[in-house]
């Protein structure tokens, strides 16, 4: 019951992500630079420290999306595990509810000056 | 008698052009090779669907009712806009000269062939003024301007050389969450 459960949570975050990232990122989340970011090969390198955990949450077009915390962490873990098998720590703890209820509700007033302290290249 | 000569080496020589002519046009387009040829040709054509092309809407083989050149057509739900079915395009295809952008708004919209919900790219076409045929103007589940990603009212021609609106196109993703 409960690989049932986690089945259905991870076909319902694929199709969240359609519904709600995909418009922009693409549906392989190669994105459309410079206009969006590919998400692809790239959150997986900065969610091994805890800014990079709290930006891809707090970032707008995370933490804006109508989406419930639950929700919005699914289709975060999805789009690490799917788009960044590569480059994802080995040591990963996926994002949870609580942690996604605590960060998105710290407005990120200027994400690219953020972003630029622990993730320069980009 | 010399021109007699001439003339019967002539057509001697007409004769043996003509008869390897005609045996080499037979050899090259014989009713057989044709229908071999046309053999092939079918099945490449049943084929080609498999080929690993780029096909941005996966789902494009569900059963539909409607017309697609009407706003009531199930898949413009939350379309705002022009329908690209009335300007030479299809549902998910731009008109001629018109680029389609890559980035876009997904909505859902609920298919009365099987009642369930899925979810539909509307994607703008651009780089040509806009088509004035067929205007539309839906708005199930979009959300305001402070939602950009979920308003129809936004003009999506971004990642096209062009900016100018066209028409739009309603693609299909794929079925919707459950809890949508």
């Amino acid at each position: 019951m409960l690989v049932i459960t986690a089945f259905s949570a991870r076909a319902d975050a694929e199709k969240n992500y359609l519904l709600h990232c995909s418009g922009c990122h693409l549906p392989n989340g190669i994105g459309d630079p410079p206009n969006t970011p590919t998400l692809r090969d790239t959150i997986g390198k900065i969610v091994a420290t805890p800014e990079g955990r709290d930006y891809i949450i707090r970032v707008p077009g995370s933490s804006q999306t109508p989406m419930s915390d639950q929700q919005l962490a699914d289709v975060l873990n999805w789009m690490l595990t799917e788009f960044n098998s590569e480059t994802l720590p080995k040591n990963f703890e996926p994002l949870s509810a609580q942690e996604v209820s605590s960060s998105r509700g710290q407005i990120l007033a200027d994400p690219l000056k953020y972003r630029a302290r622990f993730w320069p290249d980009n | 008698m010399k021109k007699d000569s001439l003339i019967d080496k002539s057509y001697a020589w007409l004769d043996r052009h003509t008869g390897d002519s005609s045996r080499q046009l037979a050899r090259s387009t014989s009713r057989r090779g044709f229908i071999g040829k046309l053999g092939a040709m079918l099945a490449g054509v049943a084929f080609l669907p498999l080929l690993p092309v780029s096909r941005p809407f996966a789902q494009e083989t569900l059963g539909e009712i409607g017309d697609p050149q009407s706003c009531d057509y199930w898949r413009y739900c939350a379309l705002s806009g022009t329908l690209c079915t009335c300007c030479g395009g299809t549902t998910t295809s731009c008109p001629p000269g018109a680029e389609i952008s890559p980035i876009t708004w997904v909505g859902t919209c609920r298919n009365p062939v099987d009642d369930m919900d899925y979810l539909i790219s509307y994607n703008d076409c651009c780089g040509k003024s806009t088509c004035r045929r067929c205007s539309c103007h839906n708005t199930e589940r979009e959300l305001p301007v402070y939602y950009p990603s979920k308003s129809n009212s936004v003009l999506w021609c971004f990642g096209t050389e062009a900016r100018n609106y066209h028409c739009t196109v309603a693609g299909v993703l794929g079925v919707a969450a459950t809890d949508d």
